[in-house]
C-alpha cells in the first residue's frame, strides 16, 4: 500500500517537474538581450505571413541550438555525476573532482594550443567538431583508466579523490604552460573555451552534440540494473552475477562520453554532475537507476536551462560564463548536503 | 536450466590463494579436503588471518583457486557462468551496507536480480518471494523501512533474506555474526539453522564465535596452518582439535564445558565449601582473580559458601562478607 503511495507520488514529480522544463525552455527561447514575445514562438516553427524574420533567425540559429546544448548538458553531466557516485559508493564523486573534465580539458588544450591555427579554425565544421570530441573522449577515458587503474589497488575512495583533485591540477600546470608558449588569438580562444559557453555550440556541432549524449545515455540506461547492484559494493555486486569488469569499463565509457563530449563542446562546466544527483535522491527519495537516471536527465536539463536563462538576463547586452552560474547554483547546494549529513559514510 | 535440489558441495586437495600486488601468487591454505551435503550447516573456524575469507571467496568464484577441484554437484565451480553461480550460491560479506533511501524490501529484493529483466522488474511471484523471505528472518512490518535505520542485527538479518530471496541451494556468509551483541548472535545462527533445516539449504559460515558454533553447527571445517579436520564439532573436541587451534600457551580448551578459557598463573590454592549456583558462581569469581581451587591438596586458605554470606578462612583469622565482590575486594 505504501509502495502504491510512492509510486504515485514518484509520478506526479516527474509531472511537475515536467511543466517546468517545458516552462523554462519556452523562456530560454524568449528571453535574453532581446525579449521575444511568447506569440513568435508559435509563429517560427508555423511560418506565416506574420512572422518575423529577425526573430526567427534569433530563434533557430541561436537561441533553439543554445536551448537544446543547454538540455544535453544538464542531462550529459547529471548522468556521468550519477554513474560516478554509483560506481565509487562516493557522494562527492563526479566528472569534475574525478579529473574527467581536466582530462577532456588537457586533450583540447593540447589540440587547441598545440596545433596549427588552421585547426583551430576549422572547429566551426563538422570535421574538427569530431575532432575536438575526439581528442576530448581521449582525453577523459585515458583518465577514467587511470582512475579505474587507482582504485583497482587502492581501496580508500578518499585517495582516489584526492588523486583527481591532483590530477586537475597538473592539468592546470600543463595548460597554463602551455598558454605561455601560444600565440594571442589561440590564447583567447582557449580561455574563452574554458569560461564554458553554451551559446558557442552550432548547428553543425549539435549533429555531433547529439548522438554522443544520447549513446553515452543508452549505455548508461543498458546498465540500470548493474548500477543498482554497484550500490551495495563490489563484492554484493558479484555474487548477484554481474561481471564486474565489463560492468564498469561500459559505465566508465559512457561518463567518458558523456563528460568528455560536453566538456570538449561548452568547457570545463562543473557542479552539475555532483549537485543534481544529490537534489534528485532528495526529491525522488529512491536508490534505484530505473527512477534516478530519467530523474537526474529531467532535474539536469531544468537546472542548466535556469542557469542558461541567468546567464544573460532580460535586458542585458553580456553573457556571463556559464560555469560561474552553476558554481553559484551547484556549490550551496553541495554545501548543504554536507552540512545536512555531516557524516560521508552512505550514498547520500 | 534447472539445477539439481539437492546440493552437495566438494572440495578436493583445493589450494587458495591470490595474486599480490606485485603479480606474485600467493598460496594461503593448502591441499583441504572438505564436504558439505544439503541441508548441512557448516561452520569454517581457524585463527585470525589464516584465509578464512580467501576460501570462502573462492568459493563463490570471487578469487580463481589455485589447484585442486570446488565442485558443486559434482560439476566444476569455473564452468558454470557468472549468472548460473549466482542462481546456485549467494553471499553475505561482512560489507557493511548504507545506502541512502533504499527500504528493506528494496535491499532484500536485490535477491531476484540473477532472476529479473534487464530493467529489474519484479514479477508478482518474486514480490512473494521477497516477502516471504522477510517473513522468514523475523522483519514483517520492517518493510518499508530505511535500511540506514534499523539495527546492526536487523540489517544483517536483512542481509540473510536477501540471501534467502536469492533462492540458491548454496548459502556462504562470511563472519554472520561478527559486530552483533550475543543475543543477536544467537539468533543469527539460530535462523541459518532454521534454513538449512527446514529449507534443506547448505550453509557455510565462517566465525569466531566458537562457543555458539560448537553448539548450533552440523560440521567444522577446521583449517590450521599444517593441516585440517572435518567432522562434527564433538569429534573436532574428542580429537583435541580445539586445543590445537591457537597457538597460544594461554588459551585453552575445557573439555568438560566445551569453552575456552583463559589459562592463568595461580596466586595461591584455595578449598571452597558450598553448593548451588552459589557455588558454582563463587568458584568462577576465585578462578578469575586467579587463585587454583584444589580438592584434595592443601589449600592456602578455605572459603565457606552459606546462605547469604562468605566466610573466609585464613590461617590465623576468619572474615565474613555480604557479597562475593566484597570477599574479592578483600582478597585484593
Amino acid at each position: 500500500m505504501k509502495e502504491e503511495n510512492k509510486r504515485k507520488s514518484i509520478r506526479w514529480v516527474f509531472i511537475l517537474l515536467g511543466i517546468l522544463f517545458i516552462l523554462l525552455f519556452i523562456s530560454d527561447l524568449l528571453l535574453g538581450s532581446i525579449i521575444i514575445p511568447l506569440k513568435q514562438i508559435v509563429l517560427v516553427f508555423f511560418p506565416t505571413a506574420e512572422t518575423n524574420e529577425t526573430f526567427r533567425t534569433i530563434i533557430l540559429e541561436f537561441r533553439l541550438p543554445k536551448a537544446l546544448t543547454a538540455i544535453l548538458t544538464g542531462a550529459a553531466l547529471s548522468v556521468s555525476g550519477l554513474q560516478m557516485q554509483t560506481v565509487f559508493r562516493n557522494p562527492l564523486a563526479g566528472p569534475f573532482v574525478l579529473g574527467i573534465s581536466a582530462g577532456a580539458s588537457l586533450g583540447v588544450a593540447l589540440f587547441v594550443l598545440g596545433f596549427s591555427s588552421v585547426l583551430v579554425f576549422g572547429l566551426v565544421s563538422v570535421t574538427g567538431a569530431w575532432t575536438l570530441a575526439i581528442v576530448a573522449w581521449t582525453g577523459s577515458f585515458l583518465v577514467m583508466l587511470l582512475v579505474l587503474y587507482v582504485s583497482a589497488r587502492v581501496n580508500d575512495i578518499m585517495t582516489i579523490l584526492i588523486l583527481g583533485i591532483l590530477f586537475s591540477s597538473a592539468v592546470a600546470a600543463i595548460v597554463s604552460i602551455l598558454q605561455y608558449f601560444s600565440n594571442e588569438s589561440m590564447l583567447k580562444a582557449f580561455v574563452i573555451w574554458t569560461m564554458g559557453s553554451l551559446g558557442s555550440v552550432t548547428n553543425s556541432q549539435l549533429s555531433v552534440l547529439t548522438p554522443a549524449i544520447l549513446a553515452g545515455i543508452i549505455l548508461a540506461l543498458v546498465k540500470i540494473k548493474d548500477l543498482n547492484a554497484f550500490l551495495l559494493g563490489e563484492n554484493y555486486a558479484r555474487s548477484l552475477g554481474v561481471r564486474i569488469i565489463k560492468s564498469r569499463i561500459i559505465i566508465f565509457l559512457s561518463t567518458s562520453l558523456l563528460a568528455g563530449t560536453i566538456t570538449a563542446f561548452c568547457g570545463p562546466i562543473g557542479f552539475i554532475g555532483i549537485a543534481v544527483p544529490h537534489i534528485c535522491r532528495v526529491i525522488f527519495k529512491t536508490s534505484n537507476h530505473l527512477i534516478l537516471i530519467p530523474a537526474v536527465i529531467l532535474t539536469g536539463s531544468i537546472v542548466m536551462l535556469f542557469s542558461d536563462i541567468l546567464s544573460q538576463l532580460p535586458g542585458m547586452q553580456t553573457t556571463l560564463p556559464i560555469n560561474s552560474v552553476t558554481a553559484i547554483i551547484g556549490i550551496p547546494v553541495i554545501m548543504w548536503m554536507i552540512i545536512r549529513n555531516k557524516k560521508f559514510t552512505s550514498v547520500a | 536450466m534447472k539445477l539439481e535440489t539437492r546440493s552437495n558441495i566438494e572440495l578436493i586437495n583445493l589450494t587458495v590463494g591470490y595474486e599480490q600486488p606485485d603479480g606474485v601468487p600467493l598460496e594461503i591454505l593448502k591441499g583441504m579436503n572438505f564436504t558439505a551435503e544439503s541441508g548441512e550447516m557448516v561452520a569454517l573456524i581457524g585463527s585470525n588471518g589464516i584465509g578464512k575469507s580467501t576460501l570462502l571467496r573462492s568459493m563463490v568464484g570471487f578469487l580463481k583457486y589455485f589447484s585442486g577441484n570446488i565442485k558443486f554437484n559434482g560439476k566444476e565451480l569455473n564452468e558454470f557462468g557468472a549468472k548460473e553461480v549466482a542462481q546456485i550460491m549467494s553471499f553475505v560479506s561482512t560489507d557493511n551496507v548504507r545506502v541512502a533511501n533504499m527500504t528493506v524490501f528494496d535491499l532484500v529484493a536485490y535477491g531476484r536480480f540473477p532472476y529479473t529483466n534487464w530493467i529489474g522488474k519484479l514479477t508478482n511471484n518474486d514480490k512473494n518471494i521477497v516477502e516471504e523471505a522477510i517473513e522468514k528472518v523475523g522483519l514483517s512490518g520492517f518493510e518499508n523501512r530505511l535500511i540506514t535505520q534499523i539495527s546492526d542485527g536487523e540489517r544483517q538479518r536483512a542481509m540473510i533474506a536477501r540471501a534467502v530471496s536469492q533462492d540458491t541451494s548454496v548459502i556462504i556468509l562470511d563472519e554472520p555474526t561478527a559486530f552483533l551483541d550475543v543475543s543477536n548472535k544467537y539468533e543469527i545462527f539460530h535462523l541459518l539453522q532454521i534454513l538449512s533445516r527446514e529449507k534443506g539449504k547448505t550453509i557455510v559460515l565462517s566465525t569466531h564465535d566458537l562457543n555458539i558454533a560448537l553448539r548450533e553447527v552440523d560440521k567444522l571445517w577446521i583449517v590450521t596452518e599444517n593441516n585440517n579436520f572435518q567432522g562434527a564439532p564433538e569429534d573436532a573436541v574428542l580429537n583435541g582439535w580445539l586445543n590445537q587451534l591457537f597457538k597460544n600457551k594461554h588459551v585453552g580448551f575445557d573439555l568438560q564445558e566445551g569453552e575456552y578459557f583463559f589459562k592463568k598463573e595461580f596466586k595461591a590454592k584455595v578449598k571452597v565449601v558450598g553448593e548451588g549456583l552459589a557455588l558454582t558462581w563463587t568458584l568462577r569469581a576465585l578462578n578469575r582473580m586467579g587463585y587454583q581451587i584444589v580438592i584434595q591438596a592443601e589449600p592456602d586458605f578455605y572459603v565457606f559458601v552459606n546462605e547469604n554470606s562468605w566466610e573466609l578462612k585464613l590461617k590465623k583469622s576468619t572474615q565474613v562478607f555480604n557479597s562475593i565482590y566484597q570477599l574479592l575486594a578483600f582478597l585484593r
